[in-house]
């Protein structure tokens, strides 16, 4: 049985048609020796997914696979990379589920398109830095407003490519949660300095990524 | 597993950039998405603003038994999803942006975004509210390190931990029977000597051996450096003071309504809930308020759409009758 009502298929394969202008590849790191249902759902929600626009590609690659796990600068399974020729580091750790579904879509969308939802003065700030930031966005998939703060930060990224964010499913990595003292959610942690918690409006997140740069 | 996918409005993703609107909502929750149906069926030119997920409110609880058509309840995000997908089938236009702030003695008025300024001629508040905080030492440094005001985001953190909800209201109980699907033990601290809960409520929580409610009892200060360890509560009339040992605390006290905004642009009680009249009019010409941002004695779903639907019935009869 299929993930995807067919009525979202249909809305899905509308918005893919009249957005995508490149091809955006979905890169799954995932056990394949685990038949788990949380893998092998999230392994077949991306293949319904990549069957709907010809642009969209599935690679699936296993988690023994340390070295090209680094080399995608990768530092944990499962995970799906969203890539396209667009420059940009955008992250999945764990399933993107319930609420963070409908930001993996728009995040799909960016990567084929053009498209950077962020107001201008946001855009500008962030394309001035020049250093590695690392933004970890520790989530659960039943908080509404985590997607917000996902979003965000992969739209940092897409706005400078010195930038990587991940979501990273807190329940499915709750050692890397408890390391950093995650008990509310959205908690997001740049560069493994300034954390904080909410999903803040564009600019009051762009002042924690400067803060953890002074 | 879930997957919830939120849709674009039909005439969002069409339409350009635009910024004058006959009508603008403010905030999408059932309030705002019922006014939204209402307007886009009348073809009125109207946009909705929402900072946060459309649905509102009850998207961060887990359960709704009381909204009728659902006889078996409902999930807040199933329900949040439904009512935003009814409404983005006529038309309103969705802009995913906070508004910071108003000008309604501009004619047409001007409503400030993040993403820049609209106009509209006929607005409508449905702006909710948010969780009251208790106010005491110790909790502004400790929210987010075992303090948290949403048990469906949260509640995994507490999987087998002693921890306390702050208030025996509906909230409270309704969000202690999910909290007790994870935690080992609940001890629900409410101020009044009774707890204020419907009664189907307070009966399913004596099913469930392990919350206990502290009625008399208000909470005085949140210990922890790092992470909350206790929470030290006082027994009104007695000044007795305990410490109970707990990691998490949940806190429903009560409901601040989302008006900072409005920066006193219209007239508001002096907790900043929204004064209207019968028919839903602020104190200024053209604004409407519906939902829980404004005074009214009850604050649901049902009481939210009802008030959505006659915001826009109203702001329909305003832009007619200029
Ligand atoms: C834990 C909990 C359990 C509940 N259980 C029930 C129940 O079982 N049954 C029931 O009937 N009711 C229940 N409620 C109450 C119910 O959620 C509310 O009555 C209802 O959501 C009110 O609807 P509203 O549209 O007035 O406001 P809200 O639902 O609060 O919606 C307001 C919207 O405005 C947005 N907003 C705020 N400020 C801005 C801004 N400046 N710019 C843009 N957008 C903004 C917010 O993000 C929000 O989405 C519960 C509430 C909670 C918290």
């Amino acid at each position: 049985m299929g993930f995807l009502k067919e009525e979202d298929k249909e809305y899905l394969r509308n918005e893919f048609k009249k957005n995508l202008k490149r091809e955006v590849e979905l890169l799954h790191f995932t056990d394949k020796n685990d038949n788990s249902d949380y893998l092998q759902s999230s392994k077949a929600l991306l293949e319904e997914l990549v069957e709907l626009n010809d642009y969209l590609t599935l690679t699936v690659k296993d988690c023994s696979d340390k070295a090209e796990l680094e080399a995608e600068g990768l530092l944990m399974c499962p995970s799906t990379k969203i890539k396209s020729s667009r420059k940009g580091f955008i992250n999945f750790y764990g399933i993107p589920a319930g609420y963070e579904f409908s930001g993996f879509v728009e995040d799909i969308i960016d990567m084929g398109s053009d498209n950077l939802p962020l107001p201008d003065d946001v855009v500008l700030a962030l394309s001035k830095i020049d250093e590695p930031i690392d933004i970890k966005v520790f989530i659960t998939s039943a908080c509404p407003y985590c997607v917000k703060a996902v979003r965000t930060a992969h739209l940092f990224s897409l706005a400078n490519d010195n930038i990587k964010a991940s979501m990273i499913d807190a329940y499915g990595f709750s050692d890397l949660a408890r390391e950093h003292n995650v008990s509310s959610v959205p908690h997001i942690v740049v560069n493994d300095k300034v954390s904080f918690i909410g999903a803040l409006p564009e600019k009051e997140f762009l002042s924690k990524i400067m803060e953890s740069i002074e | 597993m879930q997957f919830t996918l939120k849709r674009k409005s039909e005439e969002a993703s069409s339409e350009g950039v635009k910024s004058h609107f006959e009508a603008a909502i403010i905030g999408a929750g059932p309030a705002g998405l019922t006014a939204a149906i209402y307007l886009g069926r009348s073809k009125i030119d109207a946009v909705i603003f929402e900072k946060m997920v459309p649905g509102g409110y009850i998207v961060s609880t887990d359960w709704i038994e009381n909204y009728p058509g659902f006889p078996d309840g409902i999930s807040g995000e199933e329900l949040g999803e439904l009512f935003e997908k009814q409404s983005s089938k006529f038309g309103v236009r969705t802009e995913n942006v906070e508004v910071t702030g108003v000008n309604f003695k501009a004619r047409p008025m001007i409503v400030e975004t993040m993403d820049g300024s609209y106009t509209a001629s006929a607005i409508i508040v449905a702006t909710g509210t948010k969780s009251k905080k208790l106010g005491v030492p110790g909790e502004e440094e400790l929210i987010g390190k075992g303090i948290s005001l949403c048990a469906t985001c949260d509640a995994p953190f507490f999987e087998g931990e002693d921890i306390v909800v702050v208030g025996a209201g509906n909230s409270g109980i309704q969000e202690s029977l999910y909290l007790s699907k994870f935690a080992r033990s609940i001890r629900i601290i409410e101020f009044l000597d009774h707890p204020t809960a419907e009664r189907i409520l307070l009966d399913r929580i004596k099913e469930i051996g392990k919350i206990e409610l502290l009625l008399s009892h208000r909470v005085t200060r949140f210990i922890g450096d790092d992470r909350l360890t206790q929470v030290e509560v006082e027994k009104r009339d007695f000044n007795q003071k305990r410490v109970l040992d707990v990691k998490g605390a949940f806190i429903y006290v009560g409901l601040v309504p989302n008006t900072g905004f409005l920066k006193g642009s219209i007239d508001m009680d002096k907790e900043g809930f929204i004064k209207t009249n019968q028919e839903l009019k602020s104190s200024k010409e053209g604004v409407f308020a519906a939902g829980d941002v404004r005074i009214t004695p009850l604050r649901q779903v049902a009481t939210a759409i009802g008030d959505g639907a006659l915001a826009a019935f109203k702001v329909r009869q305003y832009l007619e009758g200029r």
